[in-house]
């Protein structure tokens, strides 16, 4: 197995006509084909492949297809993979630069589940398929006809955002995380070409990653004029096979450093664990990140966290993956699992001694700490004022 | 108050010495000139800068402070001519700062100082060997350093006169030696310290455009880096804390 799986997440950096490890999830299963649908519509999803030509559409399902939803009702791994087998994805061909896709706009504004009637070109059938970043959908087919009978309900503050065509994406995704609109529905109505001043239809893939990045940015415009945290935080916690470990360290200087470690016989590695390592200080990273989505989606979380808590710190996060992970849902599992561990109560210590050795006792190991470039730079690195 | 103008050398030059380490700054003004002392956000490197009235082409201040936004004027800096007279000149309310050049007229608007961390004191240190080496040389041998690792030590050895610089990577390392007339001491003392390349390589553009940088050195002690600039009118003070390899 390729090295380069853990940082290409089935992108195909390979070369490989096809991923060979989402390939092992390329289940058949035997449901009906359908050639109509008619039910609720919750989202939107619009596929990178052959960008700026890219193929998109609502997604149809008759139940939640909200993250946030799944993990409070508590679902399992097989229960979220089985939501998604009976998912369907409708597609029309789009361009880009032409975002007046109407009808799936009226999809994204909504705030509620839209009702729609479908007519498939072909019957469509079973053909799941998984990928890194983005949550895997069951079905897929080809539109003749798509028909919305609700009329949208539309939170005023993102009418007030997507209907304003001088405010900037960024400004706009800012706008509407401060007012409590989640992430999950503004990737929805960047995908569908609603935000910013040139407005495009954006692949899902791109707007989940691009949705983060924005607001943590302005999240950390903020926390980095903060006063530093007064003590040692250590934070933990699990959610599908996925270890979060977050240890924030009082300082004036935000840093943040991610360690994302596949452990043997876990999704994207082989016989070898794999573990890849990157960070970032001052305002802006320069480069996008090998550990992909997941770096965004932890990095905002914890920003969340500095903000709400009125500090700034450096941060350290350890995120382990065990082989209970068994099927790629997308970026929102680190989100949701990084809330999760963030949402406990942490351990406050008074060294960076005793920090490390909290979490390497929550973590159950200590294969991280000489992986740790910033560990390493804290320890070693003296200030001006301790002469 | 202040108005003045200025060649584009020299405030090119000035930008560049503080915006190595951090992205605003507290400008003291006064009719002598103007200066700045301030600390990175990790308190692990200062940077200190004088540039004197007769170093401008025109110079009228009263004693004032400003808060600069360097981010902003370095990004501004590229529209900048070599030749170029810049001006600099104060509004009344003192919350804008108007620079014009080539043509252009750039208003920036001025931080609040009061957001601005206070200036730090230069902590007393006491660093043994004190010399001088072509700023040039310096730089090369950090830019070399950067290929091979993240840190390098510093040594001057009492016995022999010779300053090493030696940055040891996981597999490779490179070697420095001064000695003889790239080497001026004014104290010869046995001294090593260890430091982080990222802050020198920063630091390291301006000390390569100084003739001369002045170095005092101590053991496990931060190193003073001192140069002027300007034809003299101006000068420039880094000051770096080391790396403790204690592990």
């Amino acid at each position: 197995m390729p090295s380069q799986c853990a940082v290409c997440k089935g992108k195909g950096l390979c070369g490989l006509p096809s991923c060979p490890i989402t390939r092992r999830f390329h289940a058949l299963k035997d449901t009906r084909p359908v050639s109509e649908y008619m039910g609720a519509s919750p989202s939107v999803f619009v596929g990178s492949y052959g960008y700026p030509r890219v193929v998109g559409g609502p997604l149809m399902i008759n139940d939640t297809d909200n993250p946030l939803d799944w993990v409070r009702q508590g679902f399992s791994i097989d229960d979220i993979v089985s939501v998604r087998s009976r998912t369907i994805r409708g597609g029309s061909d789009l361009d880009v630069k032409i975002p007046n896709i109407g009808k799936v706009q009226e999809i994204a504004l909504s705030a509620k589940p839209l009702d729609v009637e479908v007519a498939f070109e072909k019957p469509v059938s079973f053909d799941i398929n998984f990928d890194g970043t983005v949550t895997p959908v069951g079905m897929s087919g080809a539109m003749k006809k798509l028909d919305v009978i609700d009329n949208a309900s539309v939170s005023r503050i993102v009418d007030r955002c997507t209907s304003d065509t001088d405010l900037k994406a960024t400004e706009a995704a800012r706008i509407m995380f401060e007012n409590g609109t989640d992430v999950y529905k503004i990737t929805n109505l960047l995908t569908a070409g609603l935000l910013g001043v040139k407005r495009r239809v954006v692949p899902t893939r791109w707007a989940i990653t691009a949705t983060d990045d924005m607001i943590s940015t302005s999240i950390k415009r903020e926390v980095i004029k903060m006063p530093a945290l007064p003590e040692y935080q250590v934070f933990c916690g699990t959610l599908y096979g996925n270890t979060l470990c977050f240890i924030l360290i009082p300082s004036n200087d935000w840093r943040f450093e991610m360690l994302e470690r596949w452990q043997k016989h876990s999704l994207w590695s082989g016989d070898e664990e794999t573990i890849v390592v990157d960070g970032e200080k001052g305002l802006s990273k320069p480069k996008y990140s090998p550990i992909a989505g997941a770096y965004y989606s932890a990095r905002l979380a914890v920003l969340e966290y500095l903000k709400s808590i009125g500090r700034c710190a450096r941060v350290l996060c350890i995120r382990d993956i065990s082989g209970e992970y068994w099927a790629p849902l997308g970026t929102w599992v680190i989100r949701e699992a990084a809330h999760e561990s963030l949402s406990h109560h942490p351990d406050r210590v008074g060294t960076l001694g005793e920090a490390v050795t909290s979490a390497s006792q929550k973590l159950g190991t200590s294969f991280w700490i000489p992986k740790m470039g910033l560990l390493k730079d804290i320890r070693q690195q003296k200030t001006l004022f301790e002469f | 108050m202040l108005k003045a103008t200025i060649e584009a050398d020299i405030f090119r030059e000035t930008i560049d010495a503080v915006s190595a380490l951090v992205n605003e700054c507290r400008l003291h003004v006064d009719e002598k000139g103007i200066r700045t002392i301030t600390v990175d956000t990790s308190n692990v490197a200062m940077v200190s800068l004088e540039l004197s009235a007769s170093a401008f082409l025109t110079f009228a201040a009263e004693p004032c402070e400003i808060g600069l936004d360097i981010e902003k004027i370095r990004s501004m800096m590229s529209m900048i001519g070599k030749t170029d007279i810049v001006s600099l000149e104060l509004d009344d309310s003192g919350k804008k700062l108007k620079i014009s050049f080539g043509g252009y007229e750039y208003s920036i608007t001025l931080l609040d100082t009061k957001t601005i961390r206070k200036d730090p004191n230069a902590p007393n240190l006491n660093l043994p060997a004190t010399f001088e080496v072509p700023g040039a040389m310096f730089y090369d041998a950090i830019k070399a350093s950067g290929m091979v690792s993240d840190k390098i030590s510093l040594a001057v050895s009492a016995d022999t006169c010779v300053f090493t610089m030696n940055a040891e990577g996981d597999s490779d390392r490179i070697k420095r030696e001064l000695a003889g007339d790239d080497v001026h001491y004014i104290t010869c003392a046995d001294a090593r310290s260890l430091f982080s390349l990222d802050y020198l390589k920063d630091m390291g553009k301006s000390i390569g455009r100084a003739e001369k940088v002045q170095i005092r050195l101590g053991t496990d002690h931060p190193v003073q880096f001192s140069f002027v600039y300007a034809g003299g009118k101006g000068s420039v003070g880094y000051l770096l804390a080391p790396r403790i390899e204690a592990d």
